[in-house]
């Protein structure tokens, strides 16, 4: 195990990460003491969780110089098959774990379809991606139908989440062992090399005999089936099945990744950047909350952050002659 | 979706890398497409909703498809100007909502004057849109989903989440839908004279030749001395302006607006009918006329997929498969290119 | 004893057409092991094609290719590598994102367990890696990120990877060393000369380069190629500077149709450059262009001579010196600005900057000076047909179709059409042309130079870059030389009438 290439290539600037960290918590428990307490702490993590697990399928996706806009119909999708198959308001069979096969398969599916029609009939991912949103979006809305509402009436589930296993939630241990799963599969597999690869250079990566298009479609893939998982551990914690359970999720993930450092045209970032761009995001909105700041805002503050990231990442490249769509 | 121009690394190690001419059969098959598609699959829409349901034609069935339309279809020109120059302004319907929400704010006040003054603040947040994409060189979709949660936030904000009533003045805009030439409310024929004046515009102006020849081929365009800058800020400016005519439409038929009622989910519906309308996601190729079959074509989606008897929930599945089976059939593909 | 041995690669007439232009016409070649062949040859000559094939990313249309003995035909790169073939491309191939090991593990995945089921195992990569190095004897730790590498680090970096290649397939690697010097500072290229004597002990060596003395140094052997075609075959020691260069020249030299007794229709510079800079890529470049004039640019790849046009057209930014266009320094310059004072650019790459090829042809006739087609800013369609219509009969463009889209024209027809967009103006002052004939058939090449004299002798200065030097001496009343940035001679062929390619030639290499 080498550990140079993780603290190399992702860590770098981590401490100016763990240092912006601390000063929003130090100045957001100056303007509300409660920011810095334990239990909003852990709340912070709970909040988190969902957008860890997305940052980690997403920044898979835009590491390849892709983009995959179809978090938040995915998460509708899954989230709805798993709560009709658990045990609901509704009635019907517990189906127990086939609830989760059966529900981060959807995702998976819906990846995978991402993935296939972005390669095979070259179609821009962005384009492909905000179809099967709304493929997923609509799904989740037939499911969801016009019946009662599903919500969960398991106890042991709706407060899986929110437990605490030495001393943090559950979902946050559960999206921790995502974004580890992440960093391995970008610093020691073929497939992260590849997705690397793709990412720096893809005429490149052609010419060397990298499968680039197996690889693109598996990156869809992996992020169709994690945004499903996000989906499952949204539902749980909001208590109940909607369609809409992942609204909102798309600015805060895209914009975590981008402030991150991963860059959209590719090759450039990490999963352990990633992640604490998600961390600053959440922070920052719990922060604002809780500063008594309206709440309407938030989409806002993530817009503009995503402008400003952007267009800073961008800024030293411009040319006369540089082509942006 | 960055390119430098310049013709550098890839070149010596591409496989082929002189480009092979794309086939002539697939030209003329686009341009089938684009003269007739829209037109004809308005016709299947139209033939299936009159079989199942014969009577929904007669009655005021085609009122209430083309008012429904009439703001799809405007914010589906904007979107169509963007996509001409092989952008994507994924912030218009949420710019067309918050001119709406201003609108009702501005007019039992300010009257025409107030809607003017708002077509006016939305034109220029377009143009702030191109500014950047063309300045800065940042990907106009990641960009266009920011100001997508800027103005979201904006419009929560300004209306302080709620429906926001016209109590003045109303009648200014609400004539609008209400009147009805040939059975069609005037929101909808707002969109065609549009649709026309921008067909116009792309067909016969040295304007919408710099706008087509940055769609076709943008480093073409530079080394031609098209001003490809500031047609960049123009071709968003148009669509922001379009927005604010579609915020129109949406006072004009809910008499209100809110961050959540009406014309709160025009995004992809506009761009649907942009694509079914024969737009080329890759640029260069749109035809503002045949927009206006598209808009039609996704206006009547809802009533469509229940007339077949599936719910019209299902209403956003059909618009994504739409788009995702519309860019299939459409997408103009060389084999050396980089899609991403 | 090498004799047993079969060679390290055996070419046996190997040709190359694309449609009807042959590349490569018929080429036979041996190298045995540990030898290493110098390749000259001028730009166009064929070297790349050469490279290319053995790289594995064009197949050859004739001829047979023997690696070691084993006849070889190659589906793609990967073959290439799997034979034990390593290219050096002029362009850097390696993926900056990337650490030294694994850019140099590219291509040999798959070499154990972990690999074959997907895993990377960073011990076994960078344990290669390091072998690797070492075997090119370069100190490098093989962690390191290749975007921290300086160039010709990474130029070491790409031999260790070109060595390295599979070692199940056993014999001798080949490496390809595709003009690796031209971008280096003279240190850097002694460390390069360096390890290229290394490589000699265990592998076969073809090097490409446009400096004649470095091969020279460098090599055992030396072949000069013309025209798709073996000129010479010596071995280094047996040949001199001047042969190489009469080889390269070819027998024109001597009786190119010279004597056009063009005068200048004015002495104010139509444009001129003094001292032009940009870093990296030219320094301090001075000349001017009367109107009437035509003044070429002549030198060869990476002499900075397209970059010296395209800051003359606004395209791209200089750092330093000035341009002047009417003897008045241009401020701010941009390709709208360069196209208001007169001046018409005609790039190398047509497909991608010279024309749009979706726009019929009528479109691309009409796109800069629409002439009689437009009024203001409104566009007249059947008007735009009109223009388009008459440089079509005046150019005879085929086919004869002025609203079919401009791609699905031949080479020859398209540039017909990038010419009538800029000699569609009335005031063209400077035409500006890079590469005017590339790809073109002698009859579409004879009406280009027609119309670039025609432009000439109505009162536009125009600057060349040609194919070819004889392109240069036919049309040009002025050659200027550039060398690695830097212009290395001036002639005015009015005093220098009997200058010969092979006196060019020496100025460019």
């Amino acid at each position: 195990m080498d550990k140079r290439k993780l603290l190399h290539g992702d860590w770098q600037g981590a401490t100016s990460w763990v240092v912006i960290l601390a000063l929003v918590i130090i100045v957001f428990s100056f303007i509300n003491p409660r920011f810095a307490s334990i239990e909003n702490l852990r709340n912070v993590l709970v909040q988190a969780s969902v957008p860890l697990m997305l940052v980690v399928g997403a920044t898979l996706v835009i590491l390849m110089g892709s983009i995959d806009l179809s978090v938040q119909g995915i998460m509708g999708a899954a989230g709805m098959v798993w709560i009709l198959m658990s045990p609901n308001a509704r009635g019907g069979i517990d189906y127990g774990a086939w609830a989760w096969v059966v529900a981060t398969g959807i995702g998976l599916i819906l990846g995978l379809l991402s993935g296939v029609i972005h390669t095979l009939f070259r179609v821009p991912s962005f384009v492909v991606t905000l179809g099967t949103w709304n493929v997923g979006v609509g799904l989740a809305t037939i499911l969801y139908g016009d019946s009662l509402l599903p919500s969960l009436t398991s106890e042991a589930l709706s407060q899986w989440p929110t437990r605490l296993t030495l001393g943090l939630p559950n979902s946050f241990w559960l999206a921790s062992i995502v974004v580890l799963a992440g960093i391995l599969l970008i610093g020691f597999t073929q497939l992260g090399r590849g997705i690397l690869a793709i990412g720096n250079n893809e005429p490149l990566a052609v010419v060397n005999g990298v499968p680039v298009i197996p690889i693109k479609i598996a990156a869809f893939g992996i992020a169709g089936l994690l945004s499903g998982f996000a989906g499952i551990l949204a539902t749980m914690q909001l208590g109940s099945g909607a369609p809409g359970v992942g609204a909102g999720q798309l600015f805060t993930v895209i914009p975590a990744a981008v402030i991150a450092g991963t860059a959209l045209s590719g090759g450039e970032g990490g999963m352990v950047r990633s992640a604490l761009g998600v961390f600053l995001l959440i922070l920052l909105n719990n922060g604002l909350v809780l500063a008594g700041v309206d709440p309407n805002y938030q989409s806002g503050v993530f817009g503009a952050i995503l402008v400003i990231a952007i267009v800073a990442v961008d800024w030293p490249q411009r040319d006369r002659l540089r082509v942006a769509k | 979706m960055n390119n430098s121009v310049k013709p550098d690394a890839s070149a010596a190690v591409s496989p082929g890398s002189n480009s092979q001419s794309p086939v002539a059969g697939h030209f003329s098959h686009l341009a089938f497409w684009q003269a007739m598609g829209p037109f004809l699959v308005f016709a299947a829409t139209v033939l299936t909703v009159s079989l199942v349901n014969p009577a929904f034609l007669g009655g005021t069935g085609i009122a209430i498809v083309t008012g429904a339309a009439a703001s799809i279809l405007l914010v589906a020109l904007g979107q169509a100007m963007v996509l001409h120059i092989g952008s994507i302004d994924l912030s218009n319907a949420a710019i067309a909502l918050l001119g709406a929400i201003l609108m009702a704010m501005a007019l039992p006040t300010f009257g025409i004057a107030g809607l003017i003054a708002v077509l006016v603040a939305v034109t220029f947040f377009g143009a702030v849109n191109g500014a950047i994409v063309a300045y800065c060189q940042v990907p106009s979709f990641a960009l266009t989903l920011g100001m997508l949660g800027i103005f979201e936030a904006a419009a929560l904000v300004t209306s302080g989440s709620e429906t926001i009533y016209v109590t003045k003045n109303r009648e200014l805009v609400t004539v609008l839908y209400h009147y009805r030439l040939a059975g069609v409310p005037l929101t909808f024929w707002m969109g065609v004279v549009v649709a026309l004046l921008y067909w116009a515009l792309l067909r016969f102006t040295s304007v919408g030749q710099g706008l087509t020849a940055i769609g076709k081929n943008e480093a073409g365009a530079i080394f031609a001395a098209v001003r490809t800058g500031w047609l960049k800020v123009l071709a968003f400016a148009i669509s922001g302006f379009t927005a604010g005519l579609a915020g129109i439409t949406i006072v004009a038929q809910a008499g209100s607006a809110s961050a959540s009622g009406l014309g709160s989910d025009l995004l992809l519906p506009g761009i649907a009918a942009a694509l079914v309308g024969g737009t080329a996601i890759s640029g260069g190729l749109t035809n503002p006329v045949s927009v206006i079959f598209g808009a039609l074509t996704v206006a009547f989606v809802p009533i469509a997929v229940q007339a077949i008897g599936i719910s019209a929930q299902a209403q956003s599945l059909v618009y994504g498969i739409f788009i995702i089976v519309v860019v299939v059939l459409t997408t103009t593909r060389s084999r050396d290119e980089i899609i991403k | 004893m090498t004799i047993t041995i079969p060679p390290v690669v055996r070419l046996t007439d190997i040709g190359c057409t694309f449609g009807s232009v042959s590349a490569i016409k018929s080429v036979s070649l041996e190298i045995q092991r540990g030898e290493v062949v110098g390749l000259v040859g001028e730009n166009g000559a064929g070297k790349s094609t050469i490279i290319k094939i053995l790289a594995g990313i064009i197949p050859p249309s004739k001829g047979r290719i023997e690696i070691n003995g084993i006849i070889c035909s190659f589906r793609g790169p990967k073959d290439a590598f799997k034979a034990g073939i390593g290219v050096v491309h002029q362009e850097q191939s390696l993926f900056t994102n990337l650490t030294v090991a694994e850019n140099i593990d590219q291509h040999r995945s798959g070499a154990d367990w972990m690999s074959r089921i997907g895993l990377q195992r960073w011990s076994r990569v960078n344990r290669d890696a390091t072998a690797a190095l070492q075997k090119v004897g370069v100190k490098l730790d093989p962690k390191t990120y290749v975007r921290e590498l300086s160039f010709i680090d990474r130029q070491m970096v790409e031999i260790a990877r070109a060595v390295c290649i599979d070692p199940a397939v056993g014999g001798t690697p080949l490496v390809v060393l595709d003009e690796p010097t031209a971008i280096l500072e003279p240190e850097e290229t002694a460390v390069l000369e360096r390890e290229i004597r290394n490589l000699k002990q265990f592998a076969s060596v073809i090097f490409i380069s446009h400096r004649l003395d470095e091969v020279l140094r460098i090599c055992d052997r030396v072949i000069v190629m013309r025209s798709g075609e073996f000129i010479l075959d010596k071995p280094s020691k047996d040949v001199t500077r001047e042969e190489l260069f009469s080889a390269m020249a070819g027998r024109h030299s001597q009786e190119s149709q010279k004597g056009h007794a063009r005068s200048p229709k004015a002495d104010v510079a139509a444009i001129e450059v003094r001292e032009l800079t940009r870093r990296g890529q030219y320094r301090n470049v001075s000349f001017a262009a009367l109107p009437g004039q035509i003044v070429a640019l002549v030198g060869s790849n990476g002499s900075g001579s397209d970059s010296v046009m395209r800051a003359m057209f606004g395209a791209e930014p200089h750092d330093g010196g000035e341009i002047k266009v009417d003897g008045r320094r241009v401020a701010g310059w941009s390709i709208p600005r360069a196209v208001k004072a007169g001046l018409a650019y005609v790039p190398a790459e047509r497909k991608i900057e010279g024309m749009i090829g979706g726009f019929s042809a009528a479109h691309n006739v009409a796109m800069v000076h629409p002439g009689e087609a437009a009024i203001g800013p409104i566009r007249l369609p059947h008007l735009r047909r009109k223009v388009a219509q008459s440089w079509f009969n005046r150019l005879d463009v085929h086919p004869n179709n002025v609203v079919q889209p401009l791609v699905y024209f031949s080479g020859g027809n398209q540039q017909k059409v990038v010419l009538a967009k800029w000699l569609n103006s009335k005031h063209m002052k400077v035409f500006l042309l890079d590469h005017p004939l590339r790809g073109l058939d002698a009859g579409a090449s004879e009406t280009v130079n027609a119309q670039i004299r025609q432009a000439c002798d109505s009162g536009a200065a125009v600057v060349l870059i040609p194919d070819t030097i004889e392109e240069a001496l036919d049309l040009a009343d002025k050659i200027i030389v550039l060398r690695d940035g830097e212009v290395s001679a001036r002639y005015d062929m009015t005093i220098d009438s009997n200058l010969s390619v092979q006196d060019v030639l020496e100025k460019m290499v």
